[in-house]
């Protein structure tokens, strides 16, 4: 009898984990249809394959696990909204790794010279150190629209603001941008 | 886009709204323009201050680093098989169920594709040259077929013309009628 008992209550967990596999599918649907573009943006920000790895796991895992694994209301706005944060602490976290190895900076910065005004490596590497360093609200625009290549309507369903202030943003977070890049290189030139 | 509606009035004041709104469109495309016209980085004032002026030379400088830097950032290519080892580890870290599930299979051996329009963009050239054939060839057929009538009555009254000066007037009526009684009843 209690042998029975048993393998029905088996049976019965086995049918419950089924269906909560089957409400879950959304998330393996969710990883084909974002993927690509997930991958294209993370790429772009954080220019480094295996931390691009790390954080689209961690994307997906928090995906999985949203308010007792439900699904979001609007997937694609939280997978990238989520995967935008991750990149950018991972991006601030490097940052902060590179100071501490001060030494290794001021050699470096020593070692700039005019012809690494046009080093593409050098001038991404900059400016991903100081998108890590915009306000919130200018960094997440600048990572949609410019990085994901998403349009102004969809970056601006994403952040839940208008399209005429998801232009501002970008207009103000390029010029901020543009202010900070040429402090570094007068810096750099003293 | 008129709207059909038995109130006149109504078709009326949505003709005019359309009206208007098209008109807004136009004054705002033609503000557009002039306003990159004047005010574009390409205006020749614009360009002689940024030569002159050594401040806004730096501004200048730096939105073009900033630009240089991001088209940079969208240009660097990375590996083909990133967005399947990317899919694979993000698998790995799911439950038992999902990792076996079939969709799971496929995105582990998921490669990127390029985008339908990106596809489709490189037989642009290809499509307007055939359409661009097509219109031409339907053009002529048309052609053809609307002056055949034409060529056909100008050439029997030519031949006509020529049998009435070669052999009489009353012979060519006689052969001509005949052809044409001919060309009826057939």
């Amino acid at each position: 009898m209690l042998g029975k008992a048993v393998s029905y209550e088996l049976i019965w967990d086995f049918t419950v984990s089924g269906t909560v596999d089957e409400r879950q599918r959304w998330i393996l649907s969710a990883m084909q249809s974002h993927g690509q573009e997930l991958v294209t943006m993370l790429w772009r920000i954080l220019g480094n394959e295996q931390d691009v790895c790390d954080t689209y796991q961690n994307t997906f895992l928090q995906l999985a696990h949203y308010k007792g694994r439900q699904k979001p209301e609007h997937v694609k706005a939280y997978i990238f909204r989520v995967a935008s944060n991750a990149a950018v602490s991972m991006l601030k976290h490097r940052v902060a790794e590179k100071k501490r190895l001060s030494s290794a900076i001021v050699t470096r910065k020593g070692a700039v010279s005019p012809a690494n005004e046009l080093d593409s490596k050098y001038l991404q590497e900059t400016l991903r150190c100081h998108i890590a360093q915009l306000p919130g609200h200018l960094r997440n625009v600048i990572m949609l629209r410019d990085l994901a290549e998403l349009s102004y309507a969809q970056v601006s369903r994403i952040l839940n603001i208008s399209a005429a202030t998801a232009r501002v943003y970008r207009c103000k977070a390029i010029q901020l941008l543009a202010v900070w890049m040429g402090k570094e290189r007068e810096e750099r030139e003293w | 886009m008129v709207s059909i509606n038995k109130n006149k009035g109504t078709t009326f004041r949505c003709r005019s709204q359309n009206g208007s709104s098209n008109k807004c469109r136009q004054i705002r495309v033609w503000l557009h323009k002039a306003i990159n016209s004047r005010l574009g980085l390409d205006a020749d004032w614009v360009q002689n201050h940024i030569a002159n002026c050594s401040r806004c030379r730096r501004r200048f400088v730096n939105v073009g680093q900033v630009n240089l830097a991001l088209s940079g950032m969208k240009s660097q290519p990375h590996k083909l098989d990133l967005l399947m080892r990317a899919n694979t580890q993000a698998i790995g870290a799911l439950k038992h169920s999902l990792r076996r599930a079939p969709k799971a299979q496929k995105l582990r051996v998921m490669l990127p594709e390029p985008k339908l329009f990106e596809r489709c963009s490189k037989y642009t050239h290809s499509v307007t040259n055939v359409a661009a054939c097509i219109a031409i060839l339907l053009l002529m057929k048309i052609g053809i077929f609307s002056s055949m009538d034409k060529f056909q009555t100008k050439g029997q009254k030519v031949v006509e013309q020529y049998y009435a000066s070669q052999v009489g007037e009353d012979l060519a009526d006689e052969v001509f009628s005949r052809r044409v009684q001919i060309f009826i009843r057939g």
